[in-house]
């Protein structure tokens, strides 16, 4: 099936991804954010009103581990966090939650962002060292402008199945000489209800949101810019882990200076120095089936730099951006005996472990011809990390050094050809990554998913990825089809093998594992993204998935999606729309048992919305009405931690007004 | 503008506030285990123109091992005496009028760098109302043997790390175990230390008290004691660590190995002894399954530590 399915999207062509970066148009301050193809507006097109987590699964190549309604880890083609590098305007930021309960992307909010930034593999390597890519949260910052102008936006909205109520609201000030955004937004839910309309408990969050960004013009060709986001998010679910968060917050802070150049092919300089500290406390007191407490703080701090020029002449463009941060990522875990008169016991699982980063990267590209582009970029970084109370770590590896210095070299080159309605890419690339800090130097860290104790090891070779990708597509006023592959062949795969010495230490383990490099391991990801407007008012659109993972013997590795399919229907009518999907996933045949997983069966889902769109005044307001999982199906996805079921039916509304 | 203000404060403010503060890890480890490196006078008694004084850690005797460095002043000469055999015997006193002793050095060694006669008692009891320990020594100067008692008391080991077990073994022979280092260990491999005696059984009837005869024991040697550290805490689950090393005799004659503690909090060092031709002398293998909410059976030779 699946080579039949190769075969079809090799033979077929499109829109290859021409998103490399333009620079012609530098005239004043506004233009000159450099875009990518990223999703432009956060919203799906299921749902208007969508949560950073909900809008990002709506990318081909972006999957989710779930340990409840709350706060996704995305895997970008297949591969965890450790593997790509997840930024906020460049900016690095790391979770604090040694159980990944905090990916970055839940310390934003959809009102604070303008788009997401994803570059699969070793184009991604400009925010620093991957394997897999890099995803940006790219800010939301309004442009100056001639006149003075506000502007802002209103979200409200409520969800049947969990009570989730939600409000966002947003506004922007700008003029000739300043500009100023803020955002602010609150969302509670309650539990949520699977599809036998049972509840799941400990799913409920409640999550605060506020931004603000302020930018002043320093000349005619300069600017300044401030920008700061509070996260707070209380009394967090995961109803797949056995505790649930009590507080995290999330202070993320930065500083721009911004110059332009006009007459020289040095187009701009953005140097921007940023902070962000944040704190993340579980709570198993929440658990009565918890025999043993224990609490879980975990504490994560960077400061960092990156400087970003941009270059180009004639047909030559390039971008050079400066990478630098320094982390320490602390986690304690201190166990309370059942006589609590009596000592605790406590260890460190992150024993204050400093990363330190600079690199620098680089992109070029040159168009050939007026049809095809060539791109060639690279990077060098040198990664540091240190642990403080290295006697942790060396109780698994005993004289394990207590400073590593690595050498992370990234090289990748493209092609890209445009002709007539079809279009080519192929690309091929190099990365090495550094072990993270839980892989390096994690110490008794409980994975829920298989029940093992985790202990990292500072001696982990880097990671080596070689990566071959290619795309075709083919677009005309109708039909859009584009179609991607990509392969990765990674060497020292890190991952959990089964220690044979040690014991447990967490309550609910089975064993302790040990973060051990592979010699090797293969991931392929391919997708085929179609759209066709069948009417003036009626696009269909779909998209098939596929990816394998297999390790060095040949067995599967976890988290790899199963075929999967995604098919909508869209129709519009003057200020009326409908709009209605199918989607699901196959039987996961190719599952690990070696690695925790079962095999998760098929499932599909149905989803429909309509929306309004209005206007009082100069008010643009747009009420949607929509259910997802209409039919109620009870499921569960291949990368559901501990295969908590899916929410079930959920209908939600949802009230939009812009002005 | 008053709004963009407003939030700028709220950040500025955010930014300094922190909500739990970390744990000082240093502080943690200090906390619960006092610690002494220092030698200092724990008894002294004079004899004719002597003043001998006797150096415990801390200046205390405790339950437990005891590294002793006596001295012998000349008050005359204002001179320490350095040639001189010395013999040192604790003996305690039960309420029922026995007398045992305990394992000790009893002919003290002189050591040259530190001027001090060396040796050690192994106190098996403190002293409490109705039990009593007295030291019985004797010493020569200028081919005279002088010979004192003094009554002492043995405080209460507070440092469990320095705990010591005192039991039967299988051949029928009492043995002691008695841990010296660390005294403060930490979450990492430790060199751990224990002493290992037995009491010789007199062959001969007893003369005038005291007679060392009745009251003597030794350093075992050749043995092997194994060892498999677990925290007994029900929340623990029987946790064990890797990287233990069981404890040999060295020329020191104290028994070393390497302990692991995985974390701070309770441990129980599970032991067995071994003879020289592998034989149980005392002990039991323990489970070695997790077994969370349950109690880790302890071996029938075990030390609790704490640190």
């Amino acid at each position: 099936m699946k080579y039949i399915i190769l075969l079809l999207f090799l033979a077929m062509s499109a829109n290859a991804q021409n998103n490399h970066a333009h620079h012609d148009s530098i005239k004043n301050l506004e233009e000159v954010r450099v875009k990518n193809a990223a999703k432009k507006k956060i919203e799906t097109d299921m749902k208007m009103a969508v949560s950073v987590d909900e809008f990002l699964s709506s990318a081909a190549n972006i999957s989710f581990i779930k340990r409840g309604a709350y706060a996704w880890e995305p895997l970008l083609n297949n591969m965890t966090t450790e593997r790509s590098t997840v930024t906020i305007d460049g900016m690095h930021i790391f979770g604090a939650c040694t159980d990944k309960m905090d990916p970055i992307t839940s310390y934003v909010e959809s009102n604070n962002l303008a788009s997401i930034d994803i570059k699969s593999g070793q184009e991604g390597s400009l925010h620093g060292a991957t394997i897999a890519g890099s995803i940006d949260l790219k800010r939301r910052s309004t442009p100056f402008s001639t006149e003075r102008k506000w502007n802002g936006g209103y979200q409200t909205g409520f969800e049947f199945n969990n009570k989730q109520f939600f409000n966002l609201g947003n506004v922007s000030y700008s003029s000739n000489k300043f500009v100023a955004d803020a955002s602010i937004s609150y969302r509670t839910a309650d539990n949520y209800h699977d599809g036998n309309n049972d509840e799941v408990k400990h799913s409920q969050y409640n999550k605060f949101n506020t931004a603000l960004g302020l930018a002043y013009k320093t000349s005619e060709l300069s600017s300044v810019r401030f920008d700061a986001i509070f996260d707070q998010a209380k009394d967090v679910g995961f109803p797949a882990l056995p505790m649930d968060l009590w507080l995290s917050r999330a202070l993320i802070t930065s500083a721009s200076y911004k110059q332009l150049f006009q007459e020289s092919w040095f187009k701009a300089v953005d140097t921007k120095v940023y902070y962000n500290a944040i704190e993340h406390y579980m709570d198993d007191t929440t658990r009565p089936e918890n025999l043993v407490h224990m609490d879980m703080p975990g504490w994560s701090t960077t400061y960092g730099l990156i400087s970003k020029a941009n270059l180009q002449k004639n047909t030559y463009s390039s971008e050079i951006q400066l990478n630098a941060y320094d982390n320490l990522s602390i986690a304690e875990m201190r166990m309370y005996p059942q006589d609590r008169s009596k000592r605790t016991m406590f260890a460190y699982s992150w024993p204050w472990v400093t990363t330190r980063f600079a690199g620098l990267s680089m992109n070029n590209f040159w168009d050939i011809s007026e049809k095809s582009q060539v791109n060639l970029g690279g990077s060098l970084g040198v990664n540091y990390n240190y642990s403080k109370f290295v006697e942790f770590n060396w109780i698994f590896h005993p004289g394990a050094p207590q400073e590593k210095t690595r050498i992370l070299p990234s090289l990748h080159a493209g092609y890209q050809l445009e002709l007539e309605h079809f279009n080519f890419s192929v690309g091929t690339g190099y990365g090495e990554r550094a072990p993270s800090v839980s892989e390096g130097y994690g110490y008794y860290i409980y994975n829920s998913f298989d029940r093992y104790d985790y202990i990292g090891n500072p001696d982990l070779k880097n990671e080596i990825s070689q990566e071959l990708n290619a795309s075709a597509g083919f677009r005309n006023e109708r039909l859009n089809i584009v179609g991607k592959v990509n392969y990765f062949y990674i060497q020292n795969y890190i991952i959990g093998k089964i220690l044979s010495m040690g014991s447990p230490m967490n309550y609910q383990s089975v064993g302790v594992k040990g973060y051990t490099s592979l010699d090797h391991a293969a991931l392929f990801n391919m997708s085929l993204n179609t759209s066709y407007n069948i009417l003036e008012h009626l696009h269909w659109s779909g998209t098939l998935t596929y990816a394998r993972g297999t390790d060095d013997k040949g067995g599967n590795l976890p988290f790899i999606r199963p075929l999967s399919y995604l098919t909508s229907l869209h129709f519009m009518h003057k200020n009326f729309g409908i709009q209605t999907s199918v989607n699901g996933d196959f039987e996961q045949i190719n599952y690990s048992p070696e690695y925790g997983e079962d095999q998760t069966p098929a499932y599909t889902i149905w989803n429909l919305s309509a929306d309004y769109t209005f206007k009082i005044n100069k008010v643009r307001s747009t009420i949607q009405v929509g259910a997802e999982n209409l039919l109620n199906e009870y499921y569960s996805t291949y990368a559901d931690w501990g295969n908590i079921p899916r929410m079930g039916r959920n209908i939600f509304t949802s009230l939009k007004v812009n002005f | 503008m008053r709004f963009f203000n407003f939030l700028a404060a709220a950040f500025a403010f955010a930014a300094v506030s922190c909500t739990l503060d970390k744990t000082d890890y240093e502080a943690e480890i200090g906390l619960e285990v006092p610690e002494s490196y220092e030698f200092k006078e724990a008894v002294s008694l004079n004899t004719g123109n002597f003043k001998i004084s006797i150096d415990a850690l801390n200046g205390t005797f405790y339950k437990g091992y005891n590294e002793l460095h006596l001295r012998i002043l000349n008050t005359q000469t204002n001179q320490n005496i350095t040639d001189s055999e010395v013999t040192f015997l604790p003996v305690m006193t039960n309420s029922d009028e026995s007398k045992t002793s305990c394992p000790h050095q009893y002919a003290m060694k002189f050591d040259a760098a530190g001027k001090y006669f060396s040796g050690y008692s192994v106190f098996t009891s403190e002293s409490v109302a109705g039990s009593s320990w007295k030291l019985y020594l004797s010493f020569t100067a200028d081919n005279q043997k002088y010979e004192i008692t003094k009554d002492i008391s043995v405080a209460k080991q507070d440092n469990k790390n320095l705990n010591m077990t005192a039991f039967t073994g299988k051949d029928g022979e009492q043995y002691y175990i008695a841990l010296v280092a660390p005294q403060k260990p930490k979450v990492a491999e430790n060199a751990l230390t224990a002493g290992i005696y037995k009491y010789n059984k007199p062959t001969t009837t007893a003369g005038t008290f005291p007679d060392p005869s009745q009251f003597s024991y030794s350093e075992v040697t050749g043995y092997t004691l194994k060892l498999d550290p677990r925290m007994p805490e029900p929340s623990m689950g029987n946790h064990s660590s890797p990287n233990n090393k069981d404890l040999t005799q060295q020329n020191d004659g104290l028994y070393h190995g390497v302990v692991n503690y995985t974390m701070t909090g309770n441990w129980t060092l599970n032991m067995i002894l071994t003879n020289q031709n592998g034989l149980i002398v005392k002990g039991t293998v323990v489970p070695t399954d997790f077994t969370p909410g349950i109690e880790g059976v302890k071996s029938e030779l075990y030390i609790d530590t704490l640190f």
